[in-house]
């Protein structure tokens, strides 16, 4: 069994130092007309070359590119795709983080690639595999504002997102994604909405090329879908445990699970977690997955906290890595 | 409805009161002076001067606009938030982190037992209350929020952080009350982020508003309130302030199905758009609100604070609340 080090989505694109406000400053003065378009692109180049040179220096094994142009996960997303208007801000789940909402308008199509020159450029910079991450048609659809009748009704919605994702998935995978990721949070507030839920999943699987797929569930307790998640045709399935204490209990209890991203380090708040009780959770869980390998991961993105202390977390999961028993790097 | 409190302390408003959620912008001369501050290159003093002046034109300009119950347009804090901690014992000042779009603000950080010493908000607001014969409202962040929004390596989970806290704004209420304020507004906006901490929030906040003689309000916004309506109307305040404008008044849905039984202060304007809506917008966002609620359980204000906007459009949007109260008072 292989323990990896993976980052969940979000780094945080500010910090302390004039470098790290680059990319604050020059969204500001090209909003005054003082910056170009290139000006910006060049900002956030260089904020996504020092998300990924952090990752990589906190020994990370599978980078992302932090999400640093991201206005936020989702109508970065829906905004690149026909049919949608974007509007007014809403919060983030249960974050102080807000999105703006898309608003459907037409019928929804993919024109363009939505994160892969992104993706095309995170690899081209980055000494570690890159892992795209996409916001999952489920959530996007929660988050969306339907004003075009034939999706007035929520299922088709979650379909026609689906279908704008699967060429995205198979242009990643043809680019070389290795693992691609699908964030579905929206999932556990919702439950009895799982069969249509885990349809459109089923759907993406079949286009996810020769690239493995991951599902993260985050910002909410796991536990009642554990089983459910289980049976999906995902190769990783990520976790959130801030939620729920007694979740490693119920993966122990619950038998032989599919390789898991496990997100035993708190995404949301800055106390660094204790290395030890980290790493025994995760000799529990270990023996009870039937895979290579694991993942060991952020419960989240990275971006609710300060940078600092995001690349703390990122080398406390090191530091824990080297005290799980049984480990070969 | 709670005219009878409101007379019982002795306030009389017109139907339909105009009012702000809290903050307005900073004008120019006030952020570089904060600025400025941080730099070290003028005083402390200084800086408080120019924030005088910034409340005094607020004060002025409200009147002038029309407004009834008035605020100090929070021209002396940052973050909602970091405000409180900055001034509380216990919470140290935290790196930046986002808040929407290019906005970030520097989350605090409890590091060990939040105690209150002295008043924070008093000073302020007898200033203020002493520029106008209006009523000012007491303007506070309630427990929930700054729990919420605060990162925890103290207390041991979110309930007894949440609780440690109310402990510590009552403080700051009770102050706010002797010095003579009587309208009280203290925000929760995370009010709806976990609907099953909902209990968690109203027993805080009875916990801070418990036997005291004011009249409160609580702010709440960007929220998903249909997981916590009507449950969220046993918070023990008077009126609830609440964004409508920015979710096309889809509430007005909720209190079809189940009466809304407080007064509210009825988010009349988007807070968060550069563009003035026209009088007669505004008007009908009203009039539809009127078929729901009795018109004199209405207040109205903007969706949220104003502090983003820049101070041509904080007035422009006060503007267009106060000229649609004026013509549907009638």
């Amino acid at each position: 069994m292989r323990l990896l080090l993976t980052n969940t989505g979000s780094y945080p694109r500010i910090g302390e130092t004039p470098e790290q406000q680059e990319v604050r400053r020059t969204i500001a003065a090209r909003e005054r007309g003082e910056r170009t378009a290139e000006d910006l692109e060049a900002a956030e180049d260089a904020g996504v070359r020092a998300a990924i040179e952090d990752q990589v220096r906190a020994g990370l094994d599978l980078v992302t590119d932090g999400q640093i142009r991201w206005y936020d996960p989702i109508s970065h997303l829906a905004g690149k795709l026909a049919g949608i208007e974007i509007n007014g801000l809403l919060r983030f789940f249960d974050t102080n983080f807000y999105f703006r909402q898309p608003v459907v308008k037409g019928p929804l199509s993919r024109r363009e690639g939505i994160i892969l020159p992104e993706f095309a450029f995170a690899k081209s910079v980055s000494p570690k595999p890159v892992k795209p991450v996409l916001t999952g048609p489920y959530t996007l659809a929660r988050a969306t504002l339907v004003e075009h009748a034939p999706y007035k009704q929520f299922k088709p919605l979650v379909h026609a997102y689906a279908e704008c994702l699967a060429p995205e998935l198979e242009a990643l995978a043809a680019a070389g994604a290795e693992l691609i990721q699908l964030d579905e949070p929206a999932i556990l507030k919702h439950p009895t909405d799982y069969p249509m839920f885990s349809r459109a999943i089923e759907f993406l699987a079949r286009h996810k090329g020769r690239a493995r797929l991951a599902l993260y569930v985050y910002f909410g307790d796991p536990s009642p879908l554990y089983e459910r998640l289980q049976k999906l045709p995902i190769d990783v399935l990520g976790l959130d445990f801030t939620y729920n204490p007694k979740l490693v209990n119920k993966i122990v209890m619950g038998g032989p699970s599919k390789a898991l991203g496990i997100g035993l380090i708190d995404g949301r708040n800055t106390k660094l977690e204790d290395i030890k009780g980290i790493a025994q959770q995760i000799d529990r869980i270990l023996p009870r997955v039937h895979a290579e390998f694991c993942y060991l991961n952020p419960s989240c993105g990275l971006e609710y906290l300060p940078r600092d202390r995001a690349f703390a977390k990122l080398e406390r999961m090191a530091a824990i890595r080297a005290a799980v028993k049984g480990m070969t790097k | 409805m709670s005219r009878a409190k409101l007379a019982q302390l002795g306030i009389e408003l017109p139907l339909l009161p105009v009012t702000a959620v809290g903050s307005y912008p900073k004008p120019d001369f006030v952020a570089r002076a904060r600025s400025d501050f941080a730099r070290g290159k003028i005083t402390a003093a200084e800086l408080q001067q120019l924030e005088e002046k910034a409340t005094a034109f607020w004060i002025e300009k409200q009147e002038e606009l029309g407004v009834d119950v008035l605020v100090d347009g929070e021209q002396y804090r940052g973050d909602m938030v970091a405000y409180f901690a900055e001034n509380l014992p216990g919470f140290h000042t935290g790196g930046l982190v986002r808040s929407y779009g290019n906005r970030y603000y520097r989350k605090p950080v409890i590091a060990g037992e939040v105690k209150w010493e002295r008043p924070i908000t008093v000073t302020w607001w007898k200033f203020a209350q002493g520029l106008t014969k209006k009523p000012v409202k007491g303007m506070l962040t309630g427990p929930y929020t700054v729990m919420d929004w605060s990162f925890n390596e103290f207390y041991p989970d979110r309930k007894s952080t949440c609780l440690a806290l109310a402990a510590v704004i009552r403080k700051e209420v009770e102050a706010l009350v002797a010095a003579g304020c009587k309208i009280i507004q203290i925000d929760e906006p995370a009010l709806s982020v976990r609907p099953e901490e909902l209990p968690i929030v109203i027993e805080a906040m009875h916990f801070v508003t418990y036997d005291l003689p004011a009249y409160f309000i609580t702010h709440a916004c960007y929220g998903a309130f249909e997981h916590i309506y009507p449950q969220m109307l046993e918070m023990p305040v008077h009126n609830f302030d609440l964004e409508m404008s920015n979710s096309s008044l889809d509430m007005l849905a909720l209190f079809r199905k189940h009466p809304f039984t407080k007064d509210i202060s009825f988010g009349a304007t988007d807070s968060h758009s550069h563009i003035v809506e026209p009088v007669e917008t505004v008007r009908q966002r009203v009039e539809q609100a009127l078929e729901v609620l009795p018109k004199e359980a209405v207040w109205l204000d903007p969706d949220c604070g104003l502090k983003t906007r820049t101070v041509e459009e904080a007035v422009g949007k006060m503007r267009v609340i106060a000229e649609a109260a004026r013509s549907l008072r009638g």
